[in-house]
């Protein structure tokens, strides 16, 4: 056994000076060979699952891979960068990209002050229902979506609908939400909004709730408003809340499928296609490369914003 | 640490770009030979694959092939129609597909293209039993890949009442029969819209229009060449857009309440397929198949419609091939395909069939058999589908925005022409 001579050494402890150099290198490797080892169950379903794929569909995005080649997927052409030149010149991925653009910078704002109004609520006024509220709130992140789809196509129902009803009570004529040019996007922020505040309400309840009684008995002392007490205790004390809540909203706001996919099919008039629609039908078309190209694109804008966000909200030292 | 990952990935994607590079796509297509089918009846296990309400009913369907053939036994997996693309894209992909698929006409072009499927054998089923074309959506590159099973047109859905308070009795012939008509139930019938036309919901709109330019005698598309950008296209869609422009059709009607406005006499007229017969027959409750009437698709140069449906294909790394065929064959006789259609109201592709009096007794169905005669169908390219939302995207714009309809059609043809035909 060639590890035999090994053996005693390892209760003398690693420093031993008068140690030969090979019995250590050899000792070196056994360590790292058990190691690996240990880790290989991990490693190997990374690797092949996670790693493998991401790799693959990065080369992917350099060739001209369509579904005619499923069944010869190396006979593929060599495109260099050309996928993603083409993208820029592609006038509907152009318009899914400010379409989703318009429903990050307005939803995510949105989304978050309703939160956070709501997580206030609850956290001062409200203590007796303060469970049902909390439930309420949040039903609608558990809802499925398509089931929420059909309630909110009913509400927005130009004829029958709950919201052009209450409209008329008031004699104004309701438009057609959905299907009008300027309104459908508008209409998807709103919903959308309504759906995932209730996250973000939990979020910020648990931050507000850390926050130390004493601070505001402290600005209480000194005479501060309430609103003078949220501006300069609530929000400083809250700052790593509302950067989570940020970044999370807006990685998935930046994803924007469900939503068209269900309620408007992208219409009308592409006014609801989403980056994330573009790239679905584009892998339904068969296009796979280029749509491969369209999904780095996607995800270079996430890791951007997200860089943005953590910029901008990150504690000041 | 990070630079040396850091270089590793750059390694691994180099490596495998230049290994991608060397191969480069060859130029295949067109070599496959169809080969014959060995005779006697049909024995082993025969996988098929089939969708929605067919791929429910056909195995107990199938019950009387067994009986024929004692030793062949169908085994039928039924496939959700919004899963069934991307299971049999895998399938191609991993080649373990089943002996037999049902596939909707406009995959066609793509699966053949991978070269999946079997040449159809011409000794074991032949063309000119079949509707011409039917027939047409399963050639790619000049060779039949599947065999139509049912086929699906479209005509004129109209209200006999306000069809004849509109001056209209028998229902519109020629394009001034179903503008006037239109317009007529409108202004003098009281019907708040003349008809109805794709897109107040985008998708599929292609399949309401392409028969308008058809009739008009555009070619639009063929295997290796797209045309949009011809007048008689410009003229047809010059057409479409005025029941807009002049307010026959409505622009945003939510979906589902097209069937409940047809059924209460708001919305005189509408294109759609044979399903829709089932749909209001069943809205307007009992008596209500003497109120409407189908009408074939209005004449200009002829009247030509949409022609769609499903094939039936065998694929290359089928483990049964010769039962499959034969199951195949089996199905596309005339008498079975009549029982068919009683069993699932699937319309017969089979010319045949439709002398039985099942068919042929019922004048609505009449109807749709004469029209099934001229109906034409895209061509079976792989970049169809892409080409198809281009012109349902052009057709959003020129029925909702207004758009110039030859300023249309040179826009569908630039981006057309832009994805190819996929040869």
């Amino acid at each position: 056994m060639t590890s035999a001579p090994a053996a005693p050494a390892r209760t003398a402890g690693e420093t031993s000076p008068g140690r030969p150099a090979p019995v250590r290198r050899r000792k070196r490797l056994r360590q790292a060979l058990t190691g690996w080892a240990f880790s290989a169950p991990f490693t190997v379903l990374f690797v092949v699952f996670m790693a493998l794929p991401v790799v693959v569909s990065l080369v992917m995005s350099f060739t001209d891979l369509r579904s005619t080649d499923l069944r010869n997927p190396l006979a593929v052409n060599f495109l260099g960068i050309d996928n993603y030149a083409r993208l820029f010149s592609d006038r509907l991925f152009l318009r899914s990209a400010v379409n989703t653009l318009v429903f990050v910078a307005v939803g995510v704002p949105l989304t978050m002050v309703l939160a956070l109004a709501a997580a206030t609520g609850l956290n001062s006024g409200l203590v007796r229902f303060r469970t049902l509220f909390r439930v309420g709130f949040y039903l609608p992140v558990v809802t499925s979506i398509v089931a929420i789809a059909v309630v909110w196509r009913f509400l927005l129902d130009p004829e029958i609908g709950l919201v052009n009803n209450l409209l008329r009570l008031v004699g104004v004529d309701g438009p057609s939400w959905l299907y009008d040019t300027r309104l459908a996007l508008p209409s998807l922020i709103v919903m959308a909004a309504w759906r995932n505040f209730g996250f973000l309400m939990v979020i910020f309840l648990a931050g507000l709730q850390a926050v130390p009684a004493d601070l505001y008995e402290a600005a209480t002392l000194d005479g501060a408003t309430r609103w003078q007490q949220f501006r300069n205790v609530t929000l400083p004390m809250l700052r790593p809340t509302l950067l989570f809540g940020g970044v999370v909203t807006g990685v998935g706001y930046l994803q924007l499928f469900e939503e068209p996919f269900v309620m408007t099919q992208g219409g009308p008039l592409s006014s609801t296609l989403s980056v994330s629609f573009h790239i679905y039908n584009q892998f339904g078309f068969g296009n796979y490369g280029y749509a491969a190209a369209a999904s780095y694109v996607l995800f270079l804008a996430i890791v951007a914003l997200s860089a943005v966000q953590f910029r901008l909200l990150r504690e000041r030292s | 640490m990070r630079s040396t990952r850091l270089a590793t990935a750059a390694a691994m994607v180099l490596a495998a770009s230049v290994a991608l590079a060397g191969c480069g796509r060859d130029s295949g297509g067109g070599q496959d030979e169809a080969k014959s089918v060995g005779g006697g009846k049909a024995s082993g296990e025969i996988t098929v694959w089939a969708m929605g309400a067919e791929g429910e009913k056909l195995g107990e369907f199938a019950k009387e092939f067994s009986t024929e053939n004692p030793d062949a036994k169908v085994t039928v997996t039924a496939v959700p129609w919004d899963a069934a693309h991307q299971k049999l894209a895998s399938a191609i992909a991993a080649k373990q597909t089943p002996d037999v698929s049902m596939i909707g006409t406009t995959w066609q072009g793509e699966f053949a293209k991978t070269g999946a499927l079997d040449p159809t054998p011409p000794d074991l089923i032949k063309k000119e039993d079949f509707f011409p074309g039917a027939w047409d959506t399963t050639i790619v590159d000049d060779t039949s890949y599947g065999v139509p099973w049912y086929v699906e047109t479209r005509l004129i859905f109209y209200r006999k009442d306000l069809a004849a308070r509109a001056g209209f009795p028998d229902g519109p012939k020629s394009w001034d029969d179903l503008k006037a008509m239109a317009k007529g139930m409108k202004d003098k019938a009281g019907a708040k819209w003349g008809i109805n036309l794709q897109p107040p919901t985008k998708t599929g709109s292609w399949q309401s229009v392409l028969p308008f330019a058809w009739s008009n005698g555009a070619e639009v598309a063929s295997a290796d060449k797209l045309n949009f950008d011809t007048p008689e296209t410009a003229e047809a869609l010059r057409y479409y857009q005025s029941f807009f422009t002049e307010g026959l059709a409505p622009t945003a009607l939510p979906e589902g309440s097209m069937e409940p406005g047809f059924v209460k006499g708001e919305i005189g007229a509408f294109i759609s397929g044979p399903w829709h017969m089932g749909i209001v027959e069943e809205q307007g409750g009992p008596g209500f198949k003497d109120k409407y009437a189908v009408a074939r698709m209005p004449m200009k140069k002829s009247s030509t419609s949409f022609i769609g449906g499903s094939s039936l294909a065998v694929f290359k790394d089928a483990k049964n091939r010769d039962g499959a065929w034969k199951f195949v064959q089996w199905l596309s006789k005339p008498e079975v395909q009549v029982k068919w259609y009683q069993a699932v109201k699937d319309l017969p592709a089979v010319q045949s069939a439709w002398d039985d009096q099942t068919l042929s007794g019922d004048t609505y169905l009449a109807t749709f058999g004469e029209q099934l005669d001229s109906a034409k169908a895209p061509p079976a390219i792989p970049t169809w589908e892409q080409i198809a939302s281009v012109v349902d995207t052009e057709i959003e714009k020129l029925c909702k925005k207004n758009a110039d309809p030859a300023a249309t059609a040179k826009a569908i043809q630039e981006q057309a022409s832009a994805i190819g035909t996929g040869s």
